[in-house]
């Protein structure tokens, strides 16, 4: 490539108002060479307002359209301006910004396609709920067994991804509860997935999009999800149309 | 064999039918395109009226007994079909909404960008 990669840090945001402005500061702070952009996902509390006042760069969807949604604006927007890396981000602070980098080596150096942060890699800092951590793990079960790959934080939103998944991701996003989707859709594209240890939060403020009550629809919808994503490849896998760099024959998968 | 008078009050009920279809046209309520399905089901229900013999040649060959379960079941079967092809565009539609949204929302960022300079 030459030159540095341009990054885009995607910071979704619903009803963050007491986090995004500590968010995006810190984020200037730590990592002030690389752009972000908030997506206000249609918020009904102050979020678009301070992303005006504090002069934030800032998409502002008007209607709320779920994290999918709005990571996918993020997406588009980095393939319009050309952006040759894109990093989620959570708008809440669970995500410590100082793991950036180590988020995009992989993809600087051209070892992988998607890097996700995971925080059971090293199992250090917030570990979430004995349940969730068991839902966590069903999933990425599943995920192995649909796609042959074992991802261990799958719902980590969390994720850097180069230009070729910048494509991807802006055409065809899931919706609701996208993570896991994702990744098998990664896998499926035959991207090279890769996971590296980050260190994550307790959320800072707010609520969680997930609350107890909603997991058991969660884990349906997502396992059907994932089953459904995995059916729409089909047994033939596709090929991979980023001919750019050269590259050695792709091992495994 | 239907009596003559059904046979009668069901031939105006599918002209009513049409007459509606042809009126929400006319406003524009309804797209041709998803009209096209409900003016066959109107033809199809008109051919069935005046040749009644041809629904029982088709029930019979689809096994069932009575005629009038074989009317329900066809009924019913075209309505749950006619539902699926709705959500189906209720599901199209919602994704050109969010396309349209992001566009929208990237445009106004771009708005925003060139009010500011142009007020420097």
């Amino acid at each position: 490539m030459g030159q540095e990669p341009r990054v885009l840090v995607i910071i979704p945001a619903y009803n963050e108002a007491e986090n995004i402005v500590h968010v995006v500061n810190h984020m200037m702070e730590v990592a002030p060479q690389y752009d972000y952009l908030v997506i206000n996902d249609g918020s009904t509390d102050d979020t678009p307002n301070l992303c005006r006042r504090e002069n934030f760069h800032y998409l502002d969807l008007s209607i709320n359209m779920g994290i999918g949604g709005a990571v996918q604006a993020g997406y588009i927007y980095a393939r319009k301006y050309d952006y040759d890396i894109a990093v989620q981000v959570d708008g809440d602070g669970q995500h410590d910004i100082a793991y950036l980098d180590k988020l995009l080596e992989p993809i600087d150096s051209g070892e992988a396609d998607v890097v996700i942060g995971s925080r059971f890699l090293e199992k250090e800092g917030f570990q979430s709920s004995v349940t969730r951590r068991m839902g966590i793990n069903i999933l990425s079960a599943l995920i192995w067994l649909v796609t042959g790959r074992r991802i261990m934080d799958v719902t980590s939103g969390y994720r850097a991804v180069n230009k070729m998944f910048i494509k991807i991701y802006s055409e065809d996003y899931p919706m609701d509860y996208p993570e896991p989707e994702a990744i098998v859709a990664a896998i499926m594209h035959l991207g090279r997935v890769k996971e590296v240890p980050v260190r994550m939060r307790a959320r800072e403020g707010g609520i969680s999009s997930i609350t107890f009550k909603k997991s058991i629809y969660y884990m349906i919808k997502v396992t059907l999800a994932i089953l459904i994503c995995r059916m729409g490849y089909g047994v033939r896998r596709g090929k991979r149309e980023d001919l750019q760099k050269p590259r050695g024959k792709e091992q495994g998968k | 064999m239907i009596p003559a008078t059904l046979r009668l009050t069901l031939i105006i009920a599918v002209i009513c039918y049409f007459i509606m279809i042809l009126y929400f046209l006319k406003q524009k309520a309804l797209n041709l395109k998803y009209t096209l399905l409900w003016l066959v089901a109107g033809v199809v229900m008109g051919i069935l009226i005046v040749v009644p013999e041809l629904l029982v040649k088709i029930i019979r060959i689809f096994g069932i007994q009575d005629n009038m379960n074989g009317l329900f079941i066809f009924g019913i079967g075209f309505i749950i079909m006619i539902l699926l092809s709705l959500t189906s565009i209720a599901s199209r539609q919602n994704r050109k909404i969010r396309t349209l949204t992001q566009e929208l929302a990237i445009l106004d960022k771009r708005v925003r960008e060139l009010e500011k300079t142009d007020s420097k």
